[in-house]
């Protein structure tokens, strides 16, 4: 996102930690499509992946006079905050045993294309072209990571593969995805970015 | 590991896809890394740019209310916890009932649970070893009456076996004196024996005196060519009873007459009170 925008989000969070309510629900229009798409797709379950937004936007609500800027973006926080709670809830419903919510999956196509605005359509296509520019293996591992919650020596197991190889992609993986999106981002994000 | 090791592992860290062993670790070298926790953030910042490989779904039209609805609950429980502490806090005491929210139940692990019991258990333990030690201090100082009880009752019994001793070698000695003392108008019914050697070792035993008041006793007298020697005080028991060791003076110990009359418990140096006994002259 643009420095305008993400100043903003700066300026929201700060407002928030004083406790405005209407700062938080503008952080909640912006980014309540993006962070449920998250959750959704790391819960599959739409049931699942509202329960868990509330419990992101009360934690934003205590936690916003947590946030630093130094030490990351607002998307940053927010995001992380919000797969954080969803991988705690997997761990919660059972070891992997992942809601089998078919309906999820298809009501993810369902919203997405109504509601998704033009700054973070770029920004979707701006990471899809990273994830697509990675080797399928290394793509396969950094995703098992970052949507399922899997530790590498989980990845390891669930694969058959080897752990070293497991951290070797995962660490390349990660190198390339920073390298690709590094100079793309800039423009996106500002001065501050990678 | 050393700090480039540690470097290896930030990607995966960002991923929170590091095993227990390697997370831990990590996390002590960060705790005092601020080149590691600076490039860290870099790597979250990249990570969470995967996110948006997920497709924006628009969450229900009734969350933004419950969002918002929970947050206001939370602002209110808030704002209760800071009357409690604000002054004036008291006048609006009134307004409490309607804004008290119920608290939310803290989750309880097994490993709460058990730490909860082992926490009892351990103040049962507690409890019940003081109690022990108040048993056994009990106990042991109730020991240590009943000896020195025993201990006292044995002195007393040693003394009056001593005594008696005494008395047996008194009268059994060969060159033991007696004298009887017999009452007089005031102790008709009494009666008494002095005995002494030639040391002038003498004890008496009187029977049947009448009792006496309160600082009052009898007092024992050697008395030769009319000169009165006093000698001790004792106090009959209840029975009229009593008995009285004493050293009669050298000068007293031949052709001398002992007379018992009542005296200050303290003594006199000179007969005061009427005669009870008086031996034969």
């Amino acid at each position: 996102m643009p420095p305008q925008e993400q100043g903003s989000d700066v300026e929201l969070l700060h407002a928030v930690a004083r406790g405005d309510e209407g700062a938080l629900a503008r952080l909640y229009d912006q980014y309540r499509v993006i962070l449920f798409g998250l959750l959704v797709r790391i819960l599959n379950s739409r049931e699942e992946a509202e329960d868990v937004l509330q419990e992101v936007f009360l934690q934003v609500w205590k936690r916003a006079k947590d946030f630093d800027q130094l030490r990351g973006r607002p998307f940053t926080w927010l995001v992380t905050l919000a797969r954080s709670r969803a991988i705690d809830r997997i761990r919660q419903l059972g070891a992997r045993q992942r809601l089998a919510d078919s309906a999820a999956q298809n009501a993810s196509g369902e919203a997405s294309d109504a509601v998704t605005d033009t700054l973070h359509s770029e920004q979707r296509e701006i990471v899809a072209r990273a994830l697509a520019a990675l080797p399928e293996e290394q793509r396969h591992t950094l995703n098992l990571a970052y949507f399922e919650g899997l530790t590498q020596s989980e990845i390891a197991q669930k694969l058959g593969t080897p752990l070293g190889t497991v951290k070797t992609r995962m660490r390349s993986g990660m190198i390339k995805l920073r390298e690709v999106l590094g100079e793309e981002t800039k423009s996106l994000l500002g001065p501050t970015s990678l | 590991m050393v700090h480039l090791d540690y470097k290896e592992l930030l990607a995966a860290k960002a991923l929170t896809a590091l095993d227990a062993e390697d997370a831990h670790a990590l996390d002590t070298h960060l705790e005092s890394c601020g080149d590691c926790r600076s490039e860290l953030s870099a790597w979250e910042e990249t990570a969470s740019f995967i996110a948006l490989e997920a497709k924006p779904i628009e969450p229900s039209a009734q969350l933004r209310g419950l969002v918002l609805k929970s947050v206001r609950a939370e602002g209110r429980s808030q704002e209760l916890a800071r009357d409690f502490v604000e002054p004036g806090a008291e006048s609006r005491a009134g307004q409490f009932k309607s804004r008290v929210l119920p608290f939310e139940k803290p989750h309880r692990g097994v490993w709460t649970s058990l730490k909860s019991f082992g926490a009892i258990a351990a103040a049962l333990v507690i409890g019940a070893l003081i109690i022990s030690l108040l048993v056994f201090w009990q106990r042991e100082r109730a020991a240590q009456q009943e000896l020195a009880r025993l201990s006292s009752e044995m002195q007393r019994a040693k003394a009056q076996l001593d005594y008696e001793r005494a008395v047996v070698e008194l009268l059994t000695s060969p060159d033991a004196h007696m004298a009887k003392l017999a009452g007089t108008k005031d102790a008709p019914g009494a009666h008494a024996m002095l005995a002494y050697d030639k040391n002038g070792h003498a004890m008496l035993m009187a029977r049947g005196l009448p009792a006496v008041p309160k600082g009052m006793g009898y007092q024992l007298w050697y008395i030769k060519d009319n000169k009165k020697m006093p000698g001790k005080v004792f106090r009959p028991d209840a029975a009229g009873n009593g008995i009285l060791e004493d050293q009669i003076p050298a000068v007293a110990r031949d052709a001398a007459v002992f007379a018992i009359t009542l005296e200050p418990e303290s003594g006199v140096q000179a007969p005061t009170g009427s005669i009870y006994l008086v031996s034969a002259t």
